[in-house]
């Protein structure tokens, strides 16, 4: 399957391990793919994300809101600046989570009838989320998910 | 004291969102304070009895990263 992934859309799938690194993650999320989409430019997912609003800053605003609201749900507030800071995970390979494993998953279906997955089709795996992370954060973000779909969809066809 | 709460009148969207928020934090901690306990010369025994798991387990879990970020780990 990796062998079909059209360039871009594998140089996306290489920086989200770098982004889930960054933030001290040892798994690989979907968000992580998200934040990488976001910073290449001339793609189409970056085109549709930019259409709306979303760059690698606004995304990880989102993503930090979402993860402040979801603990305050639990009754605890945290300054996150007043947190260690751990050093990141080395250089090897960081495991996939079931959340990026569905996205790329989403994203083989569709791809269906194309002869690669492009990064437009990246987008609308990740997009295909119900609930989670990037649901969340996109919402609070104030973005429309399906609506955002509909864009990437008009990005392939364009 | 903090006490965690769950507002039933929230639905289980966001007391589930409120989970994976707080297995994040928790990771978060762990990383960071078994870095620091190691960094000012506590042993691989100590803090896996500090955390209530195997010596193995958190060997296995922190051992590459501190190794990568110069801890030095040896005779511990």
């Amino acid at each position: 399957m990796v062998t079909r992934l059209a360039p871009d859309a594998r140089s996306m799938v290489t920086d989200a391990e770098a982004e889930a690194r960054a933030a001290g993650s040892s798994l690989v999320e979907a968000e992580h793919l998200l934040l990488a989409m976001s910073t290449r430019a001339e793609s189409e997912a970056s085109r549709a994300l930019a259409s709306v609003g979303l760059t690698h800053e606004t995304i990880t605003e989102a993503l930090d809101g979402e993860f402040a609201a979801s603990l305050s749900s639990a009754g605890i507030s945290v300054d996150t600046g007043s947190l260690g800071r751990p050093s990141p995970e080395p250089p090897r390979r960081l495991r996939l989570s079931a959340s990026f494993k569905s996205a790329l998953e989403r994203a083989l279906t569709a791809s269906a009838g194309s002869r690669q997955i492009s990064s437009g089709h990246l987008l609308l795996g990740v997009l295909g989320a119900d609930a989670g992370t990037v649901p969340r954060a996109l919402r609070l973000a104030g973005i429309n998910q399906s609506e955002l779909a509909a864009i990437t969809r008009h990005e392939l066809d364009g | 004291m903090a006490v965690v709460e769950i507002d039933p009148l929230r639905g289980p969207a966001d007391s589930l969102a409120a989970v994976v928020a707080l297995r994040r934090l928790a990771d978060q901690l762990e990383d960071a304070e078994v870095e620091r306990a190691m960094r000012e010369g506590w042993s691989w025994s100590q803090v896996a009895e500090a955390l209530g798991v195997t010596r193995q387990a958190v060997h296995k879990k922190h051992a590459q990263r501190l190794i990568a970020a110069g801890v030095d780990l040896r005779r511990r």
